[in-house]
């Protein structure tokens, strides 16, 4: 073989699709920034990258879930319970003992879900939209069904902590992404996690670790539901037991956005972090412009389907073939 | 079996149905189809071949209004044909019985045969399509085999196949495309679907048959046109003019030589380590009692029926299928049950049966489905893919792999290619005894060659190969050894040069004809005594299927499942004159022989009953008149026309 290609077995680091996303967001920002004299500045900008730290840390887990073919509706609830029992224990032990109590928390809970999928073979979609349901429950019985301040102020150091003047939360964040793209790209567990979506079987018979990579991105997006929160609670300073409301929905509307598919085995971590970027700009945008929270879902549906009928209707001919 | 196919009733050649011309197809911007013509008659099978990628399928399609032409002409009953859908198609009485059937699962055998009347207007009534159902099953002579209310995913593939074959009569079908029927058959199966094909053919109906068996074509079909590259090289040609180096001359464009490569067979062969053996392997309900064992750098054959147990037996080995009971060992040390990852670390690979559902992950690029063995066998965070990059690049050339498209997806190839690939990724892990579940299923026969070579080359390395193949002349080219399997039992174990396709079939033929035959045999010995034999005489060979003693009396020396030369068996006088009546030995035995043949006149062995010395022999009309009454079942339920 005259030149072999050093990287033939590694996927493209961004596919056709992330920049025809990355481009939607580049429009949008361009069309909010005529719109609204507020849009394009410094102070909106890291506003954006700040709201975006929640909906962004749940995506990842919600990609990993995805892209195993699986559905995890419970991270909205999850961050609720999880939030509550953080608050609960902030007044109990030192923070960073009550955030590892937190986080292992919903970790707990993802693992409950992920042995019900992998090991009992129920549908992910009703597991999870009965941990849900449970979670919601118990964040109302937990807390008392009252918000609960009196947080240590220590906990917003995680949030307005800055360095080389870019707040913790949102370095945090990018770290997640770029983290999660290496081990999604380069790791055994990674390419494992994508064998499992795109044919089990196979990936099965190829001697791949198949159950702990079906049960480990609940695993997964139990903790970081839980790690949203704590960035949340720190910036709010006060847990209710409604937190997290719908978070599921916006992050399934993130990574589907990012180009994965919901059968799992297509997707990528940076389409998710643009289409968490798309969501939180158009919320963004539609507040600096004084659109009625009202109209916002509306306005957001019908980006969502819209985005997704181009993509389709532009990779229509690839697909017949 | 060249020459089973009658000539036309001819003089004058029927008017053509339909004649489709210079059809062309473009997917993209690649040809699927260029100018490819064919012509179909009523009274008349034509074959369709061509390589895979030729483009049969696709022209079977258009025909059948599944895809439309991007040009070309097509005449039906001599007027232009305006297909827009598959629905059109039907109703101008356009049928395809496909390879993946268009079933609903879940729906009775009745609904599915009577689905397409759901699109038309007006009421159905249950009562009256039961009715034609009936008649339209007893005109292909099934009709007590395939019950109406069944649901359709309790059928076995024959079975589904007939349905569609309802389905298309029940809509009044005048010309039926069969896209590779034959794939998932099992040999009797296939008989059974020529014997309606050609009742078909008789009816006045136009067909053309879709295959890579050339066997089945010489069998069937009355003209061949063939396709290569997507255009027509050969049309309308009389079957019984050609030979099989013809049609693969038009199909290829070059000759192919022998496809098969055997390894000289050398005494050393016998002593080679064992590499893998297995004994009393169950995993019920598919697998009972499944035993055998290969040597390093032997081909081993899987023989046997589709659903006799093969493939399962091989994943039970491999670790994908549970395994309740037996041992498996990889050169000397027991494998754990259950674990496909031990089973790899220890050495063995498995190229599963079904491509696109158990080998290919549809979402990684090439290189990566090349890979795939390699991540799951090291250990270690990273994919562990630089340890292996130089056997990676050694085999991409060696297998001609496309190194420059080493990033796209894997299911752009053609299932030959794809094949390899999937092959190469577990030669990539070095296994000790590599699995092959139908390798070439699907595959064209250019790239077959390929793949036999490519096999050979890995035994001759020192590794050991075991292929399943529902193929026997497959089998029997490539393997030097040959294990059936039948019904979940392993019930043969002979070298493949003491083999031959119909002695293959017959050792494979499912388990109650067996228990029929071996029932028989005890019953003889039961009322005359002496020892009852069933087998076959190869050249100068004896192949024992079934052997019964009678009771109390000195043994015949057979046994059930080996091979004897004639001279080394205890009767070679008997075996070796073949003929019906009373033979006597040297020794003063004295044998009785018969020849056991089914409805065709093909041969289906022999069956005799010997006494030692001095004890009488029943009258040879007594036993060919036991065996008539033996096969006069099967007569009952295959009708002729």
């Amino acid at each position: 073989m005259s030149s072999p290609n050093r990287s033939f077995a590694t996927p493209k680091f961004v596919s056709t699709l992330e920049f025809r996303m990355l481009g939607l967001a580049v429009v949008l920002a361009v069309i909010l920034s005529f719109v609204s004299p507020h849009f394009f500045t410094e102070r909106n900008l890291f506003n954006i990258l700040d709201q975006s730290v929640v909906l962004g840390i749940v995506a990842v887990g919600m990609t990993l879930v995805i892209l195993t073919g699986g559905i995890d509706l419970s991270v909205g609830s999850v961050a609720g319970l999880t939030g509550i029992v953080l608050a609960l224990m902030l007044k109990e032990f030192p923070i960073p003992v009550a955030i590892l109590i937190a986080v292992s928390c919903g970790a707990l809970i993802g693992l409950f879900s992920g042995v019900l999928i992998a090991v009992f073979g129920l549908a992910p979609f009703v597991v999870t939209l009965g941990v849900m349901a449970m979670g919601r429950s118990l964040s109302y019985i937990v807390s008392g069904q009252r918000s609960i301040s009196g947080l240590p102020m220590g906990l917003q150091d995680i949030v307005y902590t800055t360095v080389l003047g870019i707040p913790t939360n949102v370095i945090f964040l990018l770290a997640l992404y770029v983290a999660t793209w290496a081990w999604l790209t380069y790791s055994k567990g990674g390419r494992t996690i994508y064998a499992v979506g795109s044919n089990i079987e196979a990936a099965r018979a190829a001697g791949l670790n198949t159950l702990f990579y079906s049960i480990f991105p609940y695993v997964a997006s139990g903790a970081l539901a839980a790690t949203a929160m704590t960035f949340s609670l720190a910036q709010i300073m006060s847990a209710d037991p409604i937190g997290g409301n719908q978070l599921e929905l916006d992050a399934i509307a993130a990574v589907v956005i990012g180009g994965a598919s919901l059968y799992g085995g297509r997707g990528s971590i940076f389409g998710t972090l643009m289409g968490v970027l798309i969501m939180v700009m158009i919320r963004n945008g539609l507040n600096l412009l004084g659109v009625s929270p009202f109209w916002q879902g509306t306005a957001i549906g019908a980006i969502i389907i819209l985005a997704l009928l181009a993509e389709r209707l532009i990779t229509w001919k690839s697909r017949r073939l | 079996m060249p020459g089973t196919a009658q000539p036309m009733p001819d003089s004058t050649t029927p008017e053509p149905l339909l004649v489709a011309k210079d059809v062309t197809r473009i997917f993209g911007s690649a040809y699927a189809l260029k100018d490819a013509t064919i012509t179909l008659r009523r009274h008349e099978i034509c074959g369709l071949l061509g390589a895979n990628g030729a483009g049969k399928s696709t022209l079977s399609r258009i025909i059948c209004g599944h895809l439309p032409p991007s040009s070309g002409e097509i005449l039906f009953k001599g007027a232009p044909l305006a297909i827009g859908s598959a629905r059109d198609a039907l109703r101008s009485g356009i049928a395809l019985v496909a390879q993946e059937t268009s079933l609903a699962p879940d729906m009775s055998v009745l609904e599915n045969i009577f689905l397409p009347s759901y699109a038309m207007p007006g009421r159905l009534s249950f009562g009256q399509l039961r009715q034609k159902a009936q008649e339209i099953l007893s005109e292909l002579g099934h009709d007590h085999v395939l019950p109406l209310d069944m649901e359709v995913r309790r059928l076995s593939a024959a079975q589904r196949q007939l349905v569609e074959i309802a389905k298309a009569l029940a809509l009044n079908a005048e010309l039926v495309i069969f896209d590779e029927p034959t794939a998932s058959l099992s040999p009797t199966e296939v008989d059974r679907l020529f014997d309606i094909m050609t009742r078909l053919k008789d009816s006045g109906k136009a067909l053309a048959f879709v295959s890579h068996r050339l066997e089945e074509v010489f069998a069937i079909t009355d003209r061949v046109t063939i396709l290569r590259e997507g255009k027509t090289v050969a049309e309308s040609l009389p079957t019984m003019d050609l030979t099989q180096a013809d049609i693969i001359r038009h199909m290829v464009g070059r000759d192919i030589g022998n496809v098969y490569r055997k390894a000289p067979v050398t005494e050393a062969a016998n002593e080679r380590p064992v590499a893998l053996e297995v004994t009393g392997l169950s995993a019920p309900p598919a697998v009972r009692d499944v035993s055998f064992s290969v040597r390093r750098g032997e081909i081993l054959g899987l023989g046997g029926l589709v659903g006799a147990g093969r493939s399962e037996s091989a994943e039970a080995i491999f670790g994908l299928r549970h395994r309740s009971g037996g041992r498996v060992a990889i050169g000397g040390k027991e494998l754990p049950a259950n674990s496909p990852i031990a089973a790899i670390r220890a050495g063995l690979g498995m190229v599963a049966e079904d491509r696109r559902a158990q080998n290919i992950v549809p979402d990684m690029n090439v290189g990566e489905n090349l890979f795939l063995a390699q991540l799951g066998k090291h250990k270690g965070f990273g994919r562990g893919q630089s340890a292996r990059r130089k056997q990676a690049d050694e085999l991409v050339a060696r297998l001609g792999l496309p190194a420059d498209r080493m990033d796209a997806s894997l299911l752009h190839f053609s299932g030959g290619m794809q094949q390899k690939v999937i092959i190469a990724r577990w030669l990539l892990v070095e296994p000790e005894v590599l699995i092959l579940d139908e390798p070439t299923k699907g595959v064209d026969i250019g790239t077959r060659q390929a793949i036999y070579e490519l096999l050979r080359e890995v035994a001759d390395r020192g590794i050991a190969v075991v292929i399943i193949s529902s193929d026997f002349e497959e089998l029997l080219g490539v393997c030097e050894r040959v294990v059936v399997i039948s019904d979940g039992y392993t019930i043969a174990d002979l070298p493949a040069s003491r083999l031959s396709e119909e002695s293959l079939t017959l050792l494979a033929a499912p388990r109650s004809s067996a228990e029929r035959n071996l029932a028989f045999l005890r019953d003889l010995v039961a009322t005359h005594g002496g020892s009852a034999f069933w087998g076959l005489i190869d050249g100068d060979q004896f192949v024992s299927l079934a052997v019964a003693e009678g009771k109390g009396e000195a043994k015949l020396g057979l046994e059930a499942g080996h091979v004897y030369p004639l001279q080394e068996t205890p009767i070679p006088n008997a075996l070796g004159q073949r003929q019906a009546g009373a033979i006597h030995e040297e020794d003063g035995r004295s044998t009785l022989l018969a020849r056991l043949s089914n409805r065709r006149g093909h041969e289906l062995g022999w069956v005799g009953l010997s006494m030692p010395s001095g004890k009488k022999l029943p009258d040879p009309e007594a036993l060919t008149a036991r065996m008539a009454s033996l096969f006069e079942t099967t007569r009952d339920e295959e009708i002729d026309a």
